[in-house]
């Protein structure tokens, strides 16, 4: 009797977490399929009647969806190449060479790259103003590479500690530079772990939207983020194009996290817990 | 790290060649570019902030502003609508950071079954965790929604009153809360799972030989075992709390009135808004201080753990 009871409530804890986690996204998928009758329906339907891809349609060509896309993929590309060359370098450092007080500098970066975005806001909507960074690419670029810093570092950092220190000093041995140990033996080797930075880097960088708001909010600019939030200010009854436009910016995160699931989790838990 | 033992011939040959930078140059230049973003992008940005708080700088009547001294910080001990405004932030945070905590304890456990297939219920643990914070707002107002909303579609379906979740002041800040504690859960559960998977099997059977029952095994084992995780993810979820934007944002616009009004976005409404920046600036500093004393006590927590 106890292994039949045993495996049928694991089957409804596996339900219970997967309809806790997927339901809002499954929700929202749904109702994009619905015509805009049935979204005003009450009471309302789960299931769409009559399946319909008009909202997905309009989504693209009463908003400027494809745009918000673009800006959002140049943004987060930007924005993970960047943090992650520049993490790379220091978390190799902090990881490898003998530095007086590596271990505070590894803090400081952390505690520097954990400023509060909600008060940075302030001070860098004036900055940029000034330097004429405001609505544009670049901007946001180093804002969210920043942002991210912490946690590529950290991962890099573990990841580095990790690589056998007899490799480069056998390629030392051999008469190659610390520039050229760099480029031969440790580049090539450091894939694993700077992927892992680079998911996590891109995913900040796509949800991010305070910041995006703040310093990108003209509408040639926004992200998906941002445009789609700031739909509901412009349209009347804007859930059609929310729901549809919500798909659009939730495939490529799903994308993500579907096929680097397990990388994904070591990256998170490595960034969190200590390098 | 003893550095006689540590010195390699690998080392020494290096040393030779004169081409070569030394490890101290090396590292010098790798970590420059970090220090220099963070230096654009965060250190400067404070000392801006915190410099411009002790002005009266208004940038509706001109980019310069007066030296005023501590009169703007003076102000905000005056200003109902930053008491309100901190008030909300403060119980936000009280009541998401635990429930956060209880419901993502709650998930990891489940997830930590022996499942024979393992990536559906690892994607709905990612999945909310993936998804931007405002997206999940955007939903969980529509979830609310009094006409349209799944919530008010149940309560009637169980024959109850539906109800105005989000014009009603008190109704939608647990709105509000349920929402952040739904999307933040997940990060705390996929932190608790990795914990959870690091104690060793051992302690288990261990348990099990001396005829322990769950609850013993949960609380005398699990528990203590998994705190270091269990305080990491509370602090990062404090620290997220105190800046709550994103969801009450879609969700209220801070409303009705200012009832669901957080501190970033009576900052946001003061400076970017109003343009009232010297203002906006002393309240920034007060949410600067408050987070970074959150961030002070995780940074401790590091260094006790990289001593060890």
């Amino acid at each position: 009797m106890r292994v039949p009871l045993f495996r049928l409530g694991l089957w409804l804890s596996g339900l219970v977490l997967v309809f806790n986690g997927l339901f809002p996204a499954l929700w929202i998928l749904f109702t994009s399929l619905k015509t805009e009758a049935e979204l005003s329906r009450i009471p309302i339907t789960y299931w769409p009647d009559n399946p319909t891809l008009a909202n997905y349609q309009r989504a693209f060509r009463e908003a400027p969806l494809a745009r918000y896309f673009l800006n959002s993929v140049v943004v987060a590309a930007g924005a993970t190449l960047l943090c992650v060359t520049v993490s790379a370098m220091a978390a190799y450092a902090l990881a490898r060479l003998r530095i007086p007080y590596a271990g505070g500098f590894l803090l400081s970066l952390v505690a520097l790259a954990m400023f509060p975005p909600a008060t940075l806001l302030v001070p860098l909507y004036q900055i940029f103003t000034g330097l004429g960074l405001r609505n544009t690419y670049l901007g946001l670029i180093l804002t969210h590479a920043a942002l991210s810093l912490p946690v590529a570092v950290l991962v890099l950092y573990s990841f580095f500690k990790t690589i056998p220190k007899d490799l480069e000093s056998a390629a030392l041995v051999d008469g190659c530079t610390r520039i050229g140990a760099l480029r031969y033996v440790v580049i090539p080797l450091s894939g694993p772990g700077v992927f892992t930075a680079a998911l996590l880097a891109f995913v900040n960088s796509w949800d991010e939207f305070l910041l995006a708001l703040t310093l990108n909010p003209a509408k040639e600019m926004r992200t998906l983020p941002v445009g789609i939030t700031l739909y509901q200010g412009e349209y009347l009854f804007p859930w059609p194009l929310i729901s549809a436009a919500l798909v659009v910016a939730l495939v490529p995160v799903a994308l993500v996290i579907a096929l680097f699931q397990e990388r994904i989790v070591a990256g998170l838990t490595q960034g969190a817990l200590k390098g | 790290m003893s550095r006689g033992l540590g010195r390699s011939t690998a080392n020494r040959a290096m040393r030779r060649s004169p081409r070569d930078l030394s490890e101290r140059a090396l590292a010098s230049w790798l970590l420059l570019p970090a220090f220099a973003l963070l230096g654009l992008v965060a250190v400067y940005p404070v000392l801006n902030l915190m410099v411009t708080s002790l002005y009266e700088l208004h940038l509706a009547y001109g980019p310069k502003g007066a030296f005023v001294g501590l009169a703007n910080y003076e102000r905000l001990l005056e200003d109902a609508r930053f008491a309100n405004a901190l008030r909300v932030t403060l119980l936000i945070t009280l009541v998401t950071v635990p429930g956060a905590a209880l419901l993502g304890l709650l998930l990891a456990l489940l997830a930590n079954l022996p499942y024979m297939v393992k990536w559906p219920v690892r994607l709905g643990l990612l999945l909310p965790w993936a998804m931007p914070l405002v997206f999940a707002g955007l939903i969980f107002r529509w979830f609310f929604e009094s006409d349209y909303g799944v919530v008010n579609d149940v309560l009637r379906k169980l024959g109850l009153a539906p109800l105005f979740w989000l014009s009603d002041p008190r109704l939608a800040f647990w709105a509000i809360s349920a929402s952040i504690i739904w999307k933040t859960s997940s990060f705390v559960a996929l932190v608790l799972l990795a914990g959870l998977q690091s104690i060793p099997k051992e302690y288990y059977e261990a348990a099990q030989v001396d005829g322990a029952n769950a609850w013993q095994v949960f609380y005398r084992i699990t528990l203590p075992l998994l705190a270091p995780s269990l305080f990491v993810a509370l602090v990062f979820r404090t620290i997220t709390a105190l800046q709550t934007f994103d969801i009450p944002y879609a969700m209220t616009g801070g409303g009705p009135g200012n009832a669901t009004e957080t501190l970033a976005m009576y900052i946001r409404t003061q400076t970017v808004e109003n343009l009232n920046f010297g203002y906006g600036s002393a309240m920034a500093v007060a949410l600067f201080v408050l987070c970074m004393a959150t961030t002070a006590l995780y940074l401790r927590f590091l260094q006790r753990e990289e001593g060890e």
